[in-house]
């Protein structure tokens, strides 16, 4: 103990050493600094009477093509599906949340079920919960299912920051599958004259043209299609599916890159 | 000998250092984009410049003309490309007029290459290049750094993904004009709508074969100005002044009006 | 490495309120938007929050929201605890100011912008800043295209430093109409459209009178 007036009650510099200030300029805890294993883009659109979501079956270790049979596709309750991007643990993290919540729920009676709209909300509140605690699942969500019968599709990512549209996408898809997406749906209400085959296709090219140009993507994919028949919800999920009608006959063409002939 | 001073390297990277940014420079946020047809090739562009987030240019010309038969859109900084096609645009000249031919293509691709590797990117000009001459019918694509693309399709820019999208989805062999053209503008109206850099109206250029080039600027022009609701003219006396005056000066010759105007005011 | 950032840049436009006589009206489009992508062409970023209260939070949309639910709670519980009885806009303003304070350290990153009709009958404009400074004003501007509303109103709500030329003397604010101010409004927000990419796609208008509330959307640029 030392004694003098300025350092009372301090240990002793001479057997203790200095005091160690060190840590007050360290940085606070966090969990996920970055993602390891990710999954890239997640896409959906509304159709007349449901919403078609896709998401690749590719797990990458950064630019390794780690995983080839990641299920990204989470159905919620009977008539909500959760399309996951971003890092796969947190996604798996998610996936118990979610089986959680399904539990918890079931114990009513009778039993509620959970919309779209409740599973979105849900899991706003848990990213931007996280995202306040410096400590974020670093993932983006897109929940499709139904408000009231009608079409709901939302988008959450790793911040909380949330949103609905006709139309959504994370990752490269917000780039190259929006555009083609919103050919049909651009605003709200523009899902009245899209049919389940038209928002299919849709999604198809989309995919298509993502295997194309996204580094991270794989040809074979999940495929979501929620609709309603006479007010009950029929979700199908399709696995497996594969990139078709792909076009490479530009590829003959290309010779060099500039003055080469041959 | 020109090219390849870094004097200021040093003393710009140490004045950034101390808190003084460089200048904000005008980007052509955009979405460029070129496509081969039987008989020619044709080139499209977006006619948005932006300052960040604010529109420094409704209605800009991306598109310029090296040659008669050589033209190229231009993504990236605004002054660099204006600068940098200027350039070209003489040398190319000069070049024909010395060897009494028609420009190459590949004549301007080679030397912008040159010009845009010596200063290793700073000269941020990103490039789509295009035109036809006694070789046939030529797309390229010229990044900052110096690299070249071949391509029977290019997009360029910030919006290049969102071209992407519809070339990827909708390019087919042997499109004929009117098919690339419409090909082109759905190109770079995906860009003009998904991009918020890109924006207002398309503008088109066709090059072919035997046929003089055929500017289309305002090809399409999908963002009209709405309507204001009311005027807003001010009535004389509602700003405040001190005092007011004036005076009389005489024009002495005329000469003096002309030896005070600038001389790059008569060109052109 | 670096740190994460809990702040992002995703946002809904701008918005923009006037004050009258006898009316409040708060706008803003309806476009949602990160980086140089647009989110959503339709999502609405004015909050009703009942009692005849409307608020826009421009900013980081996440804590956009959570602000919003804040209130929505606080305003909740206020009921609860008086009989229904209705909030006035001068509390629920200092409510605002309370949630926002009360995150000093960790701050909403928010311009909120509050209307309703004050209890003398006049329209209410309140405005904050992201720590919860707080005033009521005739007019106020916020989110990215702040910058070219705010000397717009300021010139044709406030007529700020201009002259009546029959008289000489600054001109006055007269109270406004309310068609003027829809007028006003429409005009605001095309020209901001026109030259802040992320302000476009749909504008929606809420008209706040002693009759009730009247929602109006009117078409924006796209691009």
């Amino acid at each position: 103990m030392q004694h003098t007036q300025e350092k009372w009650g301090r240990p002793r510099d001479d057997v203790y050493g200095p005091y160690d200030a060190s840590y007050l300029n360290s940085e606070p805890r966090t969990q996920t600094l970055q993602p390891t294993v990710t999954g890239t883009s997640v896409i959906g659109m509304k159709f007349n009477n449901g919403v078609v979501i896709a998401a690749d079956n590719l797990a990458s270790y950064g630019s390794l093509r780690r995983f080839i049979d990641q299920e990204r596709l989470i159905k919620v309750g009977s008539e909500t599906v959760v399309g996951v991007g971003g890092d796969v643990s947190d996604l798996q993290t998610i996936e118990e949340i979610m089986e959680g919540l399904e539990i918890s729920e079931s114990y009513d009676e009778p039993a509620q079920s959970l919309t779209a709209p409740n599973i979105h909300s849900y899991l706003q509140r848990i990213m931007y919960k996280r995202r306040s605690k410096l400590d974020p699942l670093w993932n983006a969500l897109v929940i499709g299912g139904f408000k009231n019968d009608e079409p709901y599709l939302a988008f959450i990512d790793l911040l909380g920051t949330t949103y609905t549209a006709p139309a959504v996408a994370s990752g490269f898809g917000s780039y190259l599958a929006i555009p083609i997406l919103r050919k049909l749906v651009d605003r709200e209400g523009d899902q009245q004259n899209v049919s389940k085959e038209q928002a299919v296709d849709a999604i198809k090219e989309a995919m298509k043209v993502l295997f194309y140009r996204d580094g991270r993507a794989l040809d074979k994919y999940s495929l979501a299609i929620l609709s309603k028949k006479d007010g009950k919800p029929d979700v199908e999920i399709l696995k497996d599916v594969r990139v078709e009608n792909q076009n490479w006959s530009m590829a003959k063409q290309i010779k060099g890159f500039g003055t080469q002939d041959e | 000998m020109a090219g390849l001073s870094f004097d200021n390297y040093r003393r710009n990277k140490s004045l950034e250092a101390s808190g003084v940014l460089p200048p904000k420079t005008t980007s052509t946020g955009t979405t460029i984009v070129g496509c081969k047809f039987n008989g020619g090739v044709i080139l499209s562009a977006d006619t948005r410049a932006t300052a960040g987030m604010v529109v420094a240019d409704k209605n800009c010309l991306k598109l310029h003309r090296l040659a008669p038969n050589i033209w190229c859109a231009g993504a990236g900084t605004a002054s660099d490309n204006d600068k940098v096609t200027e350039l070209e645009s003489s040398q190319l000249e000069i070049h024909s007029q010395w060897t009494g031919r028609a420009p190459r293509v590949v004549t301007a691709l080679t030397h912008l290459k040159q010009h845009l590797f010596k200063y290793q990117g700073h000269v941020g000009a990103y490039l789509i290049i295009a035109g036809v001459d006694v070789t046939g019918s030529h797309l390229f694509s010229l990044h900052a750094h110096g690299s070249t693309d071949v391509g029977p399709y290019l997009a360029l820019g910030s919006g290049s993904m969102a071209a992407l999208s519809v070339l990827e989805s909708k390019w087919k062999e042997d499109l004929t004009k009117e098919e690339a053209m419409e090909l082109c503008s759905e190109a770079i109206m995906a860009g003009v709508f998904n991009d918020l850099a890109s924006g207002s109206n398309v503008d088109l250029c066709v090059i072919e074969k035997g046929k003089p080039s055929r500017l289309h600027r305002g090809y399409k022009q999908p963002n009209q100005r709405l309507q204001k609701q009311r005027n807003y003219n001010f009535d004389i006396g509602t700003t405040s002044y001190f005092e007011a005056g004036s005076e009389v000066f005489y024009i002495s010759k005329q000469s003096d009006l002309e030896t005070s105007a600038m001389e790059v005011d008569q060109v052109s | 490495m670096s740190r994460f950032n809990p702040y992002g840049d995703s946002s809904g436009g701008s918005s923009l309120a006037i004050a009258g006589a006898d009316f409040a009206i708060l706008a803003g489009d309806t476009r949602h938007s990160t980086g140089f992508s647009i989110d959503s062409r339709d999502q609405s970023q004015i909050a009703d929050l009942g009692d005849g209260l409307f608020l826009t939070s421009n900013g980081f949309s996440a804590d956009a929201k959570q602000l919003v639910d804040d209130l929505r709670t606080q305003i909740k519980w206020y009921h609860h605890n008086n009989n229904d009885h209705k909030l006035s806009i001068s509390a629920a303003a200092r409510t605002t100011m309370m949630l926002l304070y009360g995150k000093r350290f960790f701050p909403y990153y928010v311009n909120p912008i509050m209307i309703g009709m004050a209890d003398d009958g006049t329209g209410a404009v309140y405005s904050f800043d992201p720590l919860g400074s707080y005033d009521r004003e005739p007019s106020r501007a916020a989110g990215h295209a702040s910058e070219l509303l705010m000397p717009f109103l300021d010139n044709q709500v406030t007529f700020a430093n201009q002259l009546d030329p029959q008289t000489g003397e600054p001109r006055k604010r007269l109270d406004l109409d309310l068609q003027t101010a829809v007028d006003l409004v429409k005009d605001a927000f095309t020209g901001a459209a026109e030259r802040q990419v992320q302000v476009g796609d749909t504008l929606e208008i809420v008209i706040l009178t002693k009759d009730g509330v009247d929602r109006q959307y009117y078409d924006l640029r796209r691009d």
